[in-house]
């Protein structure tokens, strides 16, 4: 459609966009390759692009300081947060997008509210509650919050999608007979998945990326792998200890990384159905 | 759909969105208004005392003691205290104190004076760099967000995927672990400073001065969430109609004219948005501040909240924080609110 750019205007895009690829991968991979090092070489005061290779930040961090258990913590958790917040979370996007009266829109605004709150108000609430009721660091406790956290979002993303699912199609079944639940259970569900993959991806990335939320919910061994990252952060972590912790970040991004590259489509319909839609 | 249908439908999410969301926002309200303190008792202690030669003593003194209920957890007194942590956590006295400055005398810079004896309060200090943060990073995230957007339109087909992969790293990648990453990038010794002092800018030590720590704090927040911005406005640019583009380069519009008179009101809707969504996740800054351990020069609100709940573990004052903070969000929502209140109506 367009006439030839002018030369600068593609010179200046061609460089913008290399310079943004190179800021957006370089701080990771920068981190990637240090992992393999020893801190000598990873902290040194001339950096150097190639250095001795070594395994024993990862096999400290994994083996010596158990980081196979937070491991198994994160898979747990993160898995049943998706599955609960999923679950509660396409009845109530469907019934949004289906009911016409004042009260779902009152919903949704109390729910775009909570959206807006800071993490750490609803924990100074947590903290005293939960040690009176004696639910403190266990998973299922640790779950219900998230799920919790999760659900304003997850209901706004999933009631976008079902808005495009056309309203005849379970209209149509209710007239052959079925009732509201059959309706959905038999017709809306099969036809769902698309936009219920997008929102478990971010239910499952809120899970995974929390940090303040396990760190002061979970303590010892019951905490996820994102908060055990705190154990090798602050000013006065000895330099070997930093690079356990590079080790641990590297291990925290993987999953991730390949999470983008598997679902990129699904990550940018997420994003654009919860802001174009909503 | 029928209410009661409906309703049978929301129950669970909003059943558990009041437990734990709803619930919890009363619950501060109580915590804001008590302080609390372990019951003691002084109780006659009879310890032994090793003297030299393997002799002992008996010692009998009187020691404080908690005091324990039936079940042997210790007693907390919880006394109304009225508006007293929210006094203190705002420190008024001190900011009545910052605010005389300016009537006593009328020479110049006290304007500035006055400031910097404001932020020297927790909380204000703390406010003063979320609400910098919150208000620089929106527009650069839009600006560095549609420029991207408009450089990868741009582009041939084959090479949109892989730039998008690469945006959405800094956006998707544990925030905590991102932050990291940057962070070992700008140690003292690390990597920039090297590189910066062999290109003969000098050596620089960013976390130990508040303008570079601020500098480094704000930019890993544009880059954080500049993807985001580009992600939703390169979905716009895809639903871009093309006859009023063709028609404003019939009339002689240059680029720059296309993109102020024709991309940015077609674009308009989501930049709101997005500048929307970015404020609410601005407000709530905290893995930068708390990686960077920035707080002497760099502070959020939702970092100080953290700060007195997990060390110095004072329920009611982190309480007191905590309802400030929410203030504040319900003073940033308003004007959104009632412009969706506007659209409702509108709609019925």
């Amino acid at each position: 459609m367009s006439r030839r750019k002018p030369v600068w205007l593609s010179c200046l895009t061609a460089s913008s966009l290399f310079l943004w690829t190179v800021l957006a991968v370089f701080p990771f991979l920068w981190m990637f390759l240090i992992s393999f090092r020893a801190p000598v070489d990873a902290f040194s005061s001339s950096p150097k692009l190639f250095a001795p290779f070594t395994l024993s930040n990862f096999y400290q961090i994994w083996v010596v300081d158990e980081f196979w258990r937070y491991a198994i913590n994160t898979s747990i958790v993160t898995l049943a947060t998706v599955a609960v917040s999923l679950t509660i979370g396409c009845l109530a996007g469907y019934a949004l997008a289906r009911y016409r009266g004042s009260l779902g829109f009152w919903l949704l605004v109390a729910a775009l509210v909570f959206r807006a709150l800071p993490h750490v108000v609803l924990l100074t609430a947590y903290k005293p509650a939960f040690f009176q009721l004696g639910i403190w660091s266990r998973y299922e406790t640790l779950v219900v919050v998230l799920v919790a956290i999760n659900q304003p979002f997850t209901i706004w993303m999933l009631r976008a999608f079902f808005v495009n699912i056309p309203h005849e199609l379970d209209e149509a079944a209710m007239i052959d007979g079925c009732s509201r639940w059959k309706a959905f259970r038999l017709v809306i569900i099969p036809v769902m998945w698309p936009g219920v993959i997008t929102a478990g991806l971010f239910s499952f990335l809120l899970a995974y990326n929390d940090f303040l939320i396990a760190s002061q919910l979970m303590n010892g061994e019951m905490t996820t792998m994102t908060a055990a990252l705190g154990n090798y952060m602050g000013q006065n972590t000895s330099l070997s200890k930093v690079m356990y912790g590079v080790a641990g970040a590297v291990t925290v991004t993987i999953p991730i990384v390949i999470l983008i590259y598997a679902f990129q489509k699904q990550i940018v319909a997420g994003l654009t159905a919860g802001a174009v839609k909503g | 759909m029928k209410l009661r249908t409906f309703l049978a439908f929301v129950a669970p999410s909003v059943a558990i969105m009041v437990i734990l969301i709803a619930v919890p926002l009363v619950g501060i309200v109580y915590l804001s208004l008590f302080q609390s303190h372990t019951k003691t008792e002084l109780v006659e202690l009879t310890v032994e005392v090793p003297t030299f030669g393997g002799q002992t003593r008996r010692d009998t003194r009187m020691s404080p003691q908690p005091v324990l209920d039936s079940s042997g957890n210790p007693v907390r007194v919880w006394t109304y205290v009225g508006a007293r942590n929210l006094e203190k956590a705002t420190d008024l006295d001190q900011l009545a104190q910052a605010l005389d400055t300016m009537r006593d005398g009328a020479e110049g810079g006290l304007l500035r004076r006055m400031y910097q004896e404001a932020t020297n309060i927790d909380f204000w200090a703390a406010l003063e760099f979320t609400l910098l943060y919150t208000f620089i990073t929106t527009p650069a995230m839009l600006a560095v967000g549609l420029g991207l957007a408009l450089a990868v339109n741009s582009v041939t087909r084959r090479l949109r995927g892989t730039l998008v992969f690469a945006t959405l790293l800094p956006m998707i990648v544990t925030p905590i672990v991102s932050s990291l990453a940057v962070y070992w990038l700008f140690l003292d010794n690390s990597l920039i400073s090297t590189l910066t002092n062999e290109l003969g800018f000098g050596r620089f030590y960013f976390l130990a001065d508040q303008v570079t720590t601020r500098t480094l704090i704000i930019c890993y927040g544009i880059w954080f969430s500049a993807p985001f911005a580009f992600i939703i406005l390169y979905a716009g640019l895809q639903t871009l109609p093309q006859e009023p583009l063709e028609s404003a380069m019939i009339d002689g519009a240059n680029e720059w004219q296309r993109l102020r008179y024709v991309i940015v009101p077609h674009l308009a809707p989501l930049i709101t948005v997005i500048a929307l969504i970015h404020i609410m996740d601005a407000y709530r800054v905290f893995e930068p501040i708390l990686v960077f351990s920035s707080d002497v020069y760099a502070s959020s609100v939702q970092y100080l909240t953290y700060f007195v709940l997990a060390y110095e573990d004072n329920i009611h004052k982190a309480a007191a924080y905590s309802l400030l903070t929410i203030v504040g969000v319900i003073l940033l929502l308003v004007p959104v609110l009632r412009h969706s209140f506007k659209e409702r109506r509108v709609q019925l």
